[in-house]
């Protein structure tokens, strides 16, 4: 009698099934994970001092030979909302008084938990300096910034174009005149205390009442004329001209 | 040492100034009006005297208005218990208001004898531009004011106004055309011929002390030259024909007129006595209304030459002519402007004349006038205004305006029919 041995496998339909469902399986994992929307992680929020200084000649560039990284802004002078305090200001008082014991105890404990918070804070707005810190370095060190074609070498906020937006203010409110293309080139000294010391009219078409507009414009500026930095004379040159006036 | 010094102060120098080259641009929109503060006259005796504070007034007020790059504040504003001198009255009323000149004046009175003072202040600044005295008689208190003003343009634009120039007219309130002189706001009326005939085409001589007139009180259209402060009258040309549209050079030394006194309407030279010295056109058609160019060596005038009456610019010999105006089918009367930049003329449309003015190179011709029919256009002496004659309120009376035609004013009084305005430089 022979015996004979039976392997109980699956036929061909039941493999084919098998096949697809682990298909479908890896499909469905692969679609899940890849495809729905991951956990929302809030970013430090930085706060920057906007400084509104025009810019002399604004081209943004990109610089020839990376610089040396400018120093991040010391963590001293971010001013951040004091969260904890406000907190803990805000917090209102429980109605009902308490006895001694269990208030002195709820104080103690709330002077802990806002403790807590302000470390826990202290060691976020840390972190997030740090990491703005590497960032900018690595910018400096490595890739290419700015627009293409500059040299990297053009000013920035300066002190003629302040002293140019504080005149621009003022031409606003004084400009009249009564030729048809008046101009005045002036050469502005300014002294080390930020008060006009010199007004030399370099250049004129003659229009009386344009030049007096100029002279009245400079006077009002001069108001708000903060001193030069570096603790020196200012002198520079403006050219005074009416908004849009053909040249023809 | 010293040299140690000296090397280290040249090192370090152009360190300390922060001189740089080049220069940035300020520009602005907008042309706005000097804001024009007038403080009511005080009287700097006692008396008060309401008419002459209001004359002042009435005075300072039309001329800076018409004047163009001021607008008058209302109102007098500040505390006129104050004085007129700097320092005896404050200005911060005035700033506040937003006023950038003030006028500050005082009155005098001594029987007939008028003395009047004006300062002009920059109000920003807190600062005395100029200031006058002047004494006179009491009936020449607007000349007097008009003279202040004067130098208020003078102060500010540079150039003297015109306010204290006088106005020769034609007006047949009479009932027939005489000439009339009249202050350049309407003022202080005069009659100066008594004829009883047709006076036309009034022109004064460059220093205003004579004007030419045609007149038919010898049945001919004859030209004439009048001394003002004399009287003394002279025929200078009653040749055959017309003699009309005189115009006396910049000089003063020649006349340019019409005459027919050979058929046919051409343009001459005269000197101030009547000796022709030369004719200037010569063709069939009509020339007529020569006008001189400042610097006197040419003369723009109307011709028909060409088939309808047309502007033309001839130098002063008659030499290299050519046509100025290409639009309009009837243009008449040109009147070159005293900086020599434009050349007014007017220009029939529809069944009346329009002002026009354009430059002597034929490019920008602009109408200035746009109400009623306008006629007899002439520069004021310093070139800023422009006198004409319209009807667009009835009869034919006197206008103003500036050169760029705006401010339009009718200064003529009465309802009579004026026309053919001339003004006169200072007097």
């Amino acid at each position: 009698m022979s015996h004979t041995l039976q392997r109980n496998e699956p036929g061909f339909g039941w493999m084919l099934l098998c096949s697809t469902a682990i298909h479908l399986a890896c499909y469905f994992l692969l679609v899940v994970f890849h495809f729905s929307p991951r956990p929302f992680k809030e970013g430090p929020v930085y706060y920057v001092d906007v400084v509104t200084l025009p810019v002399a000649n604004p081209r943004a560039g990109t610089p020839s030979s990376p610089g040396r990284a400018p120093s991040g802004p010391a963590k001293q002078e971010m001013a951040l909302p004091a969260k904890s305090s406000l907190k803990a200001s805000a917090k209102p008082k429980p109605p009902n008084q308490k006895p001694a014991a269990s208030k002195e105890t709820a104080r103690q404990f709330e002077e802990r938990m806002a403790k807590i918070e302000r470390d826990v804070d202290a060691k976020h707005v840390s972190a997030a300096l740090d990491a703005l810190q590497k960032k900018v370095a690595t910018a400096g060190n490595g890739g290419q910034t700015g627009m293409p074609g500059a040299k990297g070498t053009e000013a920035g906020s300066d002190y003629a174009s302040y002293i140019r937006s504080r005149l621009t203010d003022a031409f606003r409110t004084t400009i009249s005149f009564q030729t048809k293309n008046p101009e005045v080139m002036v050469r502005l000294t300014i002294d080390k205390a930020g008060k006009v010391v010199g007004l030399h009219f370099e250049r004129s078409t003659n229009d009386r009442i344009f030049e007096d507009a100029v002279r009245r414009t400079i006077l009002k500026a001069a108001q708000t004329f903060p001193p030069p930095p570096g603790g020196g004379k200012f002198e520079y040159s403006y050219r005074f001209a009416p908004e849009g006036v053909s040249k023809k | 040492m010293k040299k140690i010094f000296l090397t280290l102060l040249a090192i370090l120098s152009p360190a300390l100034v922060h001189g740089q080259q080049g220069f940035l641009d300020v520009t602005a929109p907008g042309n706005r009006q000097l804001q024009f503060g007038i403080s009511a006259c005080k009287s700097l005796n006692g008396g008060q005297n309401p008419e002459i504070v209001k004359e002042i007034d009435d005075v300072l007020r039309f001329d800076m208005t018409l004047a163009g790059p001021f607008s008058v504040m209302s109102g007098t504003g500040g505390n006129n218990n104050s004085g007129i001198r700097p320092g005896d009255f404050n200005f911060a009323p005035w700033k506040a208001a937003g006023a950038d000149l003030l006028v500050k004046s005082g009155y005098r009175v001594a029987g007939s004898t008028l003395t009047l003072e004006f300062r002009l202040y920059d109000v920003f600044k807190e600062k005395e531009i100029v200031a006058k005295r002047y004494t006179g008689n009491i009936r020449d208190l607007r000349k007097i004011a008009h003279t202040f003003d004067d130098q208020i343009m003078l102060a500010i634009t540079g150039e003297k106004g015109p306010f204290t120039g006088k106005i020769a007219f034609v007006s047949n309130r009479t009932g027939n055309k005489e000439i009339y002189l009249m202050d350049y706001d309407g003022y202080n009326v005069q009659r100066l011929t008594r004829n009883g005939s047709i006076n036309l085409n009034p022109d004064f001589s460059p220093n205003g002390r004579e004007i030419i007139y045609t007149s038919y009180k010898r049945k001919n259209p004859n030209l004439y030259r009048r001394e003002l402060f004399t009287g003394t009258e002279a025929l200078i040309s009653a040749r055959p024909g017309v003699n009309i549209t005189g115009a006396y050079s910049p000089d003063g030394k020649r006349i340019a007129l019409t005459m027919s006194k050979e058929g046919n309407s051409e343009i001459y030279l005269i000197d101030t006595t009547g000796r022709q010295l030369a004719r200037l056109t010569n063709n069939q058609a009509i020339d007529v209304s020569p006008a001189w160019s400042p610097d006197g060596s040419r003369i723009a005038f109307t011709s028909d030459r060409l088939g309808r009456p047309q502007i033309f610019v001839m130098k002063a010999d008659g030499g290299d002519l050519h046509r100025l105006t290409t639009s309009g089918a009837y243009n008449d009367r040109p009147r070159w402007s005293p900086k020599g930049d434009r050349i007014l003329y007017c220009r029939m449309e529809g069944s009346g004349f329009h002002i026009y003015a354009i430059n002597p190179d034929g490019s920008g011709d602009t109408r200035l006038t746009s109400e009623g029919s306008n006629e007899h256009p002439r520069w004021s002496p310093d070139g800023r205004f422009i006198t004409f004659s319209s009807k667009r309120g009835g009869k034919e009376a006197i206008y103003l305006m500036r050169a760029d035609g705006s401010g339009q004013t009718k200064v003529s009084r009465g309802n009579a029919g004026d026309s053919h305005p001339t003004w006169s430089t200072h007097w």
